[in-house]
């Protein structure tokens, strides 16, 4: 299940949220602190909206340009026959 | 009667699923298409990223010139007792030297020999069929194909999800309607033939939770005809780990031994051992279980040392190898040692019924994929070498379909209906209920007593409680996108599990992946058959059309030793 996005090194291209499956990553608009004082920046950094529904593909840890996703290998409450 | 509000696609052929079965859809479509022709793919996520094959080792069964194809063929109708369309298996077979020549040429590698020779692999339970991996597995399969499409002109569509097939003024399918599945936005594709290439129906198991495989039910809906829905993919599974590549660790030592450290598969397949194929492991782990003999281990510490970095560093599939690094050593000494195990039913094979041009019996629409029912039982390999085959047909047949069919003319009645069907009043109670009715639906569906070791009683006791669940799921509608995607998914696996129940009941006898306790015998005289399912004003209705065999007749199951060397067998 997807644990973190580092945020402080995400520059916004999106791509996590492109190769998600099951609609778990979306980009949404948040505002920063620019390089000038006094503005205010808006940009787009992905939310991890439905974690519960992550089905641990590693789609959006293996194409992260800037290496910053971690996904936790344990799928949990996986099914069983007994 | 809501108001209208979204967007008009108009096309020739509409491909609805982007594995390899729709990929291969839209390349066929476009290339065997007169020149101009419309082609459409379109997935519920992104094309060539996340479909279910993209999550595979893309390893399929492929002959080369000098193969014996009626051997293969043979073999493959063999091993799925006879429940396969015997002329669509062998041109797949016959035409898959073809496809792998198509597919490179869009950029996918194979891996050749010093002699320049692909390197091929056997699989579980065949003898003569090879298997082919595309380098980059999945992902890089996917990808180049989507690329590929692109470039000769195909409209890719992503991230629609499919809500209903519409009919028009005619008597035909006449394209779809869907919901971008992030947006919400509301889309009526228009095309003169349409083609399903989903996958089939799970249940959200551990190994293939992407799949849900709603537009085999959405034919089903549209007056298609059903099939297979008793057969099942039932693959064993460890608890800790997912693991891709038991064909080949059989293949290099390991075995499946029981609580006593007895290795029971060659008692049970005497014939296959270990390598027999996973619905046979499955139903011979129910019965250890049942005789009390759990836990079940696969043992991988009969594969030599020098492999080891072979399974743990899969290239083929990329999110394995993540999951093995991040696991580290800990997955090393499960991996290599005794590992707990269990069948686990991963997907249904209910399909629609086609003739051997992945034509259905509704006009207008073409099935290929897994959605196809053209065999009860793929082995390791003939999902994605079926899937390629069946895909490239549909599309060739669809293109030749466009002329003999009349302009498609929308019906604004039905477009408001499916507009209306598709979103509901909204609940806030929604994602709770529906991950509820989804546990209790998992609970039912994977249960071993049901799934795969099957019994009258318990079937009919499994209808009773799937009957509650579909009340509950009644009472539900979705707050938002992400929520009506997955209801309508939930909606699907509860029609899935009710034909799969009826159809199971049905069957009275043993064959492929579906045993039933109450009779386990092959039984040719009266169920050589297929168990066609129609809906019939929201009622199932289930008859037997005998299966022909034009090709290889029906012989008594086979006993004489395999060629190639079998080490589970053996022993």
């Amino acid at each position: 299940m997807i644990e973190t996005i580092d945020l402080e090194r995400c520059t916004g291209c999106g791509i996590c949220d492109i190769v998600c499956p099951a609609d778990v990553i979306h980009m949404t608009e948040a505002t920063v602190h620019s390089e000038l004082p006094g503005l205010v920046e808006r940009r787009l950094l992905p939310v991890i909206k439905y974690r519960e529904h992550c089905i641990t593909c590693f789609n959006c840890e293996i194409y992260c340009p800037e290496k910053i996703v971690d996904v936790h290998p344990v799928v949990k409450n996986r099914p069983r026959p007994w | 009667m809501p108001d209208l509000d979204g967007t008009l696609i108009d096309t020739d052929v509409l491909v609805i699923g982007a594995g390899a079965g729709g990929l291969l859809a839209a390349l066929g479509a476009k290339r065997r298409g007169k020149r101009g022709t419309r082609v459409s793919l379109l997935d519920s996520w992104t094309v060539g990223r996340t479909g279910h094959t993209a999550f595979t080792s893309a390893h399929f069964i492929a002959t080369m010139p000098g193969d014996d194809i009626d051997a293969v063929a043979r073999e493959i109708i063999e091993g799925n007792d006879w429940i396969a369309d015997q002329r669509l298996v062998r041109e797949v077979v016959a035409t898959s030297a073809e496809r792998v020549r198509d597919i490179e040429g869009l950029g996918v590698a194979f891996p050749r020999d010093a002699k320049g020779d692909y390197v091929r692999r056997p699989t579980r339970g065949l003898d003569s069929a090879r298997l082919i991996g595309a380098v980059g597995g999945g992902l890089e399969f996917c990808w180049r194909l989507r690329l590929g499409l692109e470039a000769e002109g195909v409209q890719i569509l992503d991230r629609i999800f499919v809500t209903g097939l519409m009919r028009g003024t005619g008597e035909r399918i006449i394209g779809a309607v869907g919901i971008h599945s992030r947006s919400g936005a509301f889309h009526v594709i228009k095309a003169r033939t349409t083609i399903i290439c989903t996958n089939s129906v799970s249940f959200r198991s551990g190994f293939a939770r992407d799949i849900t495989g709603t537009g085999t039910l959405l034919a089903y809906r549209a007056g298609a005809t059903l099939r297979n829905a008793e057969f099942s993919y039932t693959r064993p599974g460890a608890p800790k780990f997912y693991f891709e590549g038991i064909t080949f660790a059989a293949q290099e030592g390991a075995c499946f031994v029981n609580a006593h450290g007895e290795r029971f598969m060659p008692k049970y397949e005497p014939l296959w051992g270990d390598e027999a194929d996973v619905p046979r492991i499955a139903r011979a782990m129910v019965i250890e279980r049942q005789k009390g003999n759990h836990p079940l281990y696969l043992d991988m510490s009969g594969i030599p040392e020098s492999l080891h970095p072979f399974f743990l560093s899969s290239s083929k599939v990329k999110w394995m190898e993540y999951f093995y690094r991040k696991l580290g050593d800990e997955v090393k000494t499960n991996m290599f040692g005794k590992t707990p195990y269990y069948p686990l039913n991963q997907m249904t094979k209910m399909g629609v019924r086609t003739d051997e041009t992945c034509r259905s019996d509704v006009q207008g629409l073409l099935v290929g994929g897994l959605a196809q029912a053209g065999c009860a039982n793929h082995f390791a390999g003939f999902h994605i070498g079926l899937s390629i085959g069946n895909g490239w047909i549909a599309g060739c047949s669809a293109v030749e379909d466009l002329d003999r069919l009349p302009p498609p003319r929308l019906d604004p009645i039905e477009v408001r209906a499916l507009h209306g069907d598709t979103f509901r009043a909204h609940s806030d109670r929604a994602v709770e209920a529906s991950d509820h009715v989804l546990r209790e639906l998992q609970a039912l569906m994977f249960a071993y007593d049901i799934s795969i070791w099957k019994q009258e009683e318990r079937l009919r006791g499994a209808l009773k409680r799937l009957e509650t669940l579909k009340d509950e799921m009644a009472q539900v509608s979705a707050p938002h996108v992400h929520e009506l995607v997955r209801l309508k998914e939930t909606d699907a696996m509860l029609l899935a599990a009710e034909l799969i129940l009826h159809a199971s009941l049905y069957r009275t006898e043993s064959r492929v992946s579906h045993f039933r306790e109450d009779y386990d015998f092959r039984d040719d005289g009266n169920w050589l058959c297929w168990v066609d399912i129609n809906d019939v004003e929201g009622t199932p209705q289930l008859a037997k059309t005998p299966v022909p065999t034009p090709l290889y007749p029906v012989t008594a199951t086979r006993t004489e030793p395999v060629q190639r060397r079998i080490r589970g067998a053996t022993v």
